[in-house]
């Protein structure tokens, strides 16, 4: 993982269940909304499983603001080794599906919530 | 003077002449006369290239025949298929080359690096759909278009289809209404305008931009480009659907007038280097 511009913010919580990770999960930047993300900075993204999904052991990750929503989609399909078949949608919020090629930073600046993004994936279209 | 309404008209009928060339390299035994058509402007090169299509098939081998594998490109710039075509139109026609706009059609080697492939009309309607939910997540909480019946959804979807405005309209409004949630009761607007801000590149921007100002007066264009700029570039105008837009306008009406059918503004932003 060392090349990858996903980094490891704090080490796997040994945690099962999903609840329990989400209640582990400390606060580190509390940020307000508006707070502009500099050029190559990093945005924290919070992956949330939704509908028959497998669940992610590590929910929350440091991503590159400039990669695009197709890259975060083939990183969880890696992750979760789907098989090659099986698609990967995204949500924002649990409302929209963000275009494939939007970039992280744009959603951050417009939907990011006390200093991240939250992204719902699935492997069934969800919310339309 | 052309009344509010009237530029919503004027807006939806905005079109470009255009010539499509086939690609030689792909072209069996003799190369076709080009096509010429006219685009609406607010229209999506997929929904609006079925004779383009039918045409020039007949043309190419018709060994990888695959209609979500046909892209077009302007200049050796392959232009994304879920963007209004006016959008691509402003971002990439150079003016010294005139009309029609002269684009190349290609059957085989679709970029994927660059493009995203939209292999049905069911698949660019989704995307059109997703764009509504956050223009109206930015606009009104998304609580109007929760609300809409799938059948509303699917009016919006025919109406820009089939080119449909009163269609269009009917349901759209509702979308476009304000709403006095901005503690500012004497003016509604949106809670945020839904907007993309586009670079020379053709890349875009989006931020949290609210339609009322620091003194809780309309925001304008003006002060949104000041907002926008930073010390290396200053933002000095914007042009949409071809326009430039006049400076003291504000950021709401623009939004209620001149977004495209998915609710977002596309504004081309003209930068000076400071």
């Amino acid at each position: 993982m060392s090349d990858s511009p996903i980094t490891e913010e704090q080490p796997p919580p040994s945690l099962k269940r999903e609840e329990s990770i989400a209640s582990s999960i400390p606060e580190e930047h509390p940020q307000p909304q508006s707070l502009s993300v500099q050029p190559n900075s990093k945005v924290d993204i919070l992956l949330n499983a939704t509908g028959n999904v497998p669940i992610m052991k590590k929910r929350k990750w440091a991503v590159d603001a400039n990669k695009p929503i197709s890259w975060i989609m083939q990183f969880i399909h890696k992750y979760l080794k789907l098989d090659p078949e099986e698609q990967v949608f995204l949500y924002v919020n649990q409302t929209f599906a963000p275009s494939p090629d939007q970039i992280v930073r744009n959603l951050f600046e417009c939907h990011g919530t006390n200093g991240k993004l939250v992204l719902y994936y699935c492997k069934n279209q969800a919310w339309g | 003077m052309a009344t509010d309404r009237e530029v919503l008209r004027i807006v939806w009928d905005g079109q470009i002449p255009a010539v499509i060339h086939a690609d030689p390299e792909e072209v069996d035994i003799q190369q076709p006369e080009d096509f010429y058509l006219i685009f609406p402007r607010l229209s999506y090169l997929p929904l609006v290239s079925d004779k383009v299509k039918k045409y020039f098939q007949k043309y190419v081998n018709n060994q990888q025949l695959d209609a979500g594998n046909i892209w077009f490109d302007y200049n050796g710039t392959p232009l994304k298929l879920h963007y209004p075509i006016g959008v691509l139109y402003d971002l990439t026609h150079r003016e010294d080359e005139g009309l029609p706009w002269r684009l190349t059609i290609h059957f085989t080697k679709f970029p994927e690096d660059v493009l995203v492939k939209f292999s049905t009309k069911d698949i660019l309607e989704s995307h059109f759909l997703s764009c509504l939910k956050e223009a109206d997540v930015l606009k009104h909480r998304g609580q109007i278009i929760s609300a809409m019946t799938k059948k509303d959804h699917n009016q919006l979807w025919l109406g820009l289809v089939n080119d449909k405005f009163d269609q269009f309209w009917a349901v759209n409004r509702r979308l476009m209404e304000s709403c006095s949630s901005n503690g500012n009761g004497s003016d509604e607007c949106f809670k945020h305008i839904p907007v993309r801000l586009y670079n020379e590149d053709g890349t875009f921007t989006q931020k949290l931009i609210s339609p009322i100002n620091e003194t809780g007066q309309r925001r304008t264009l003006h002060e949104m480009l000041e907002e926008i700029s930073n010390t290396d570039k200053q933002a000095v105008a914007v042009r949409t659907h071809g326009v430039f837009v006049h400076e003291e306008t504000p950021i709401q009406w623009m939004s209620e007038h001149l977004s495209y059918p998915d609710n977002f503004l596309h504004l081309h932003i003209i930068y000076k280097e400071i």
